[in-house]
């Protein structure tokens, strides 16, 4: 299948908003997605953004029965590791079921990667839940190591009232 | 009891983290893994993009037994979670041995949630190795959650040379 992957502009938000909440159902934690397309707007394509987008199309011809053709996203930032140095961090990565299985996952991916070369990283990380089978069967196979199992780091969060507790004096 | 004080980082304060860093390395017993060099940190710190944000805890000359006046830092970046939007993500968090008991711990993390609050996070991420149960013990304490326990979120990593056959395939 004919596709292509470019860098997401603002006026991609709304495709991407509509797939986080996509990829938020097949995680089964639909209730927990806060973001909204504005937010995306205000926190991606201002002066300093919090992360970055690439989005996979495809023609028209193969648009979906709703009528879109950004089938695909993947949203990172930079991050650091104290050991090593700049590294980059994917957060999401998402294609939608029908176009699963031709290869746009990894065109993705490799694109990540290759943004995060490009900038002096020397690591792509990201998080898989422990259930999602085929997603860590397709990691594995471009050579990832699970950090978690292999070293025991544990990935913790504080957050809301716990945050807000924390930062009182 | 310590007299501290807790400011942001200066360049001049480079090759304190690095030492810092190669410390917390040496307590995690992976000391032969930190590959970051003052120059490196000096670059990704205190540039025109800072890849990281750094805090430091400084106490008088005279109460150092080996002369250091850095004897804690806290390094951290902010990230993005399309769910929930920004949040602010601790890389590493360390006090000398003989500085720890005294507060200086707990003051850091008060002052990184009070940044992630004005900074309007909706939470504080990190990563705490299984074995590690005083510090597990010390952040469940302040209300942080294990989300690899908890939901089953698995942390991996892809290195430069898999990186590199990703973006030639």
């Amino acid at each position: 299948m004919d596709f292509s992957i470019r860098a997401a502009n603002v006026e991609d938000c709304k495709d991407i908003a509509r797939m986080i909440l996509e990829l938020a159902e097949y995680e089964k934690i639909v209730d927990h997605v806060k973001i909204t397309q504005k937010d995306l707007e205000q926190d991606g394509f201002s002066k300093n953004p919090f992360f970055h987008g690439i989005v996979a199309e495809v023609p028209e011809q193969h648009r979906t029965k709703d009528g879109h053709t950004k089938i695909g996203y993947a949203l990172y930032f930079y991050s650091y590791r104290s050991w090593s140095g700049r590294a980059i961090y994917m957060e999401d990565l998402y294609v939608m079921p029908e176009f699963r299985g031709k290869g746009i996952g990894k065109a993705l991916m490799s694109k990540v990667a290759q943004l995060g070369l490009a900038a002096g990283c020397g690591q792509l990380n990201f998080t898989v839940l422990d259930w999602n089978k085929s997603s860590l069967d397709f990691y594995l196979n471009q050579g990832c190591t699970d950090v978690t199992t292999d070293m025991g780091y544990h990935y913790m969060s504080c957050k809301g009232e716990a945050l807000e507790h924390l930062a009182q004096p | 009891m310590a007299n501290f004080i807790l400011r942001k980082a200066k360049p001049n304060d480079v090759p304190d983290i690095l030492r810092l860093i190669k410390e917390l390395a040496k307590f995690e017993e992976m000391e032969e893994k930190v590959l970051l060099t003052e120059k490196d940190l000096l670059e990704d710190g205190f540039g025109d993009h800072p890849f990281y944000h750094c805090l430091v805890a400084e106490v008088p000359k005279e109460q150092s037994s080996e002369g250091n006046t850095v004897i804690a830092f806290a390094m951290y970046y902010f990230t993005y979670d399309p769910w929930i939007g920004k949040l602010l993500y601790l890389e590493d968090f360390f006090v000398m041995q003989e500085f720890r008991g005294l507060g200086i711990g707990s003051q850091i993390l008060k002052v990184l949630s009070e940044t992630a609050v004005k900074t309007r996070c909706s939470g504080m991420h990190f990563i705490v190795a299984e074995n590690n149960t005083k510090s597990i013990e010390f952040y469940k304490r302040r209300g942080a959650a294990d989300l690899s326990s908890e939901e089953g979120w698995r942390l991996y990593e892809i290195e430069k040379e898999d990186l590199l056959k990703m973006t030639s395939k």
